[in-house]
């Protein structure tokens, strides 16, 4: 099939345009090299080679011996598997030739980024924490000290977020103020180990999904990016231990490292 | 026999929370959370059970990684989903998140008060579990698209 000049560069807007959504959403880098590759193929160019990288993605198309080239920036834009899951759908629907170019394009244009209820998420990882804490042999006042530290600092998480602060100063800060509340249990000795709270109440702090993508991109050979992830996640669990060791300081309560 | 399994129910019971909870945090589709749900209880718990049958921590995970990754191979296919979206959530209970925060602790502790043996072996055992746990983790998710599918997409 031959494509216009004109064709093929807007099939590669498109192309692009998906695998940008797809590492803006924090895909894995296996998913997103797929999934740009076949949206690309449906819509007609003979080839598509892109190359993933942290913070873009260049590819290039070929149809007839003409490569167009386009380069775009990603910007994290935080991790939304519904995103992944509806530029996944459009590639199958585009794969079985119900969409052309304009549908797709259309359709991705649409995308409008879906969000939980806050105060539904800011309850659920309370209990979360609080089961981290049952998990860790606490009692029941552990219990409540960690649901109640959890939800707080899960407001001020998204609360920072929501205004666009640095993720390592929004991790440190929620850490500081989990701690702070869990360690008040401690002084006050709410039950028969308070320290398992303070443990808990900042799990909500994991980055388990940067370090699960970093590993498996590094398995399936996009070593760069994995590299990448990996340090992102170090960092944000090095300030939110810093975030913990400012609290333990500041109150007197070591419940980590005695 | 029946201890037992009590302690599975409440195991399994405690772990579908966190597993939503943070499926919730990655924007899993509504209609999606109930997978999570299913696989965080049944990861965590059927973990707890290898364990109790004294098998190392890393190898359990890795076991039931591996269970999870095939789980997820069948829901992703039948609902034409990405694989992540139910595995990743569904193991979320089991990341050491603990273990990774102790070593980084430590590591700072070793800044301000001076080196010793004691906060040397906090960050090195701690670290080196989270590594192989983690590392399990993620190859445990991976080896269906590795051993079976070997590059074709999945879905």
């Amino acid at each position: 099939m031959s494509l216009s000049k004109e064709a093929q560069t807007e099939l590669t807007r498109v192309a692009v345009f998906a695998g940008q959504i797809l590492h803006q959403h924090g895909a894995e880098s296996r998913l997103i090299e797929q999934t740009t590759q076949r949206i690309g193929l449906a819509l007609g160019a003979d080839n598509i080679e892109l190359s993933v990288s942290p913070d873009a993605i260049v590819i290039t198309s070929l149809s007839d011996g003409h490569c167009v080239t386009t380069t775009r920036r990603c910007f994290d834009r935080g991790i939304n598997m519904q995103m992944v899951c509806e530029v996944q759908r459009i590639c199958v629907m585009a794969e079985k030739q119900l969409l052309d170019v304009r549908d797709v394009k259309k359709r991705l244009k649409r995308l409008i980024p879906f969000k939980h209820n806050r105060w539904l998420v800011v309850l659920m990882i309370g209990f979360s924490c609080a089961s981290f804490s049952h998990f860790f042999g606490g009692d029941r006042a552990a219990y409540w000290v960690t649901f109640v530290a959890a939800a707080i600092a899960m407001i001020l998480r998204q609360e920072l977020a929501h205004r666009h602060h640095n993720p390592f100063v929004n991790f440190a800060a929620a850490a500081f103020v989990a701690t702070t509340i869990t360690s008040l249990g401690v002084v006050f000795e709410a039950g028969e180990n308070p320290q398992i709270a303070m443990a808990a109440s900042v799990l909500l702090l994991v980055p388990g999904f940067p370090l699960i993508n970093s590993v498996s991109d590094m398995l399936k050979g996009h070593i760069n990016m994995g590299i990448a992830r990996w340090v992102f996640a170090t960092l944000l669990a090095i300030s939110v231990s810093i975030g913990i060791v400012a609290s333990m300081t500041l109150v007197g309560v070591s419940g980590w490292t005695s | 026999m029946i201890e037992l399994i009590y302690l599975l129910l409440v195991d399994a019971w405690f772990a579908w929370i966190p597993a939503v909870g943070f499926a919730m945090v990655f924007n899993v589709p509504r209609h999606m959370l109930i997978y999570c749900a299913i696989g965080g209880a049944l990861t965590h718990s059927s973990r707890f059970l290898l364990m109790h049958y004294g098998i190392p921590i890393e190898w359990a995970t890795f076991i039931v990684s591996t269970n999870m990754g095939f789980l997820g191979l069948y829901w992703s296919r039948k609902h034409l989903i990405p694989r992540p979206v139910f595995t990743v959530a569904s193991v979320i209970p089991m990341i050491p998140g603990s273990y990774a925060f102790t070593a980084m602790i430590a590591l700072v502790e070793i800044n301000t008060t001076g080196y010793s043996l004691a906060l040397m072996q906090l960050v090195m055992e701690n670290g080196l579990r989270t590594l192989f746990i983690l590392t399990a983790l993620s190859f445990g998710l991976a080896i269906p698209s590795i051993l079976i599918y070997r590059g074709r997409p999945i879905v």
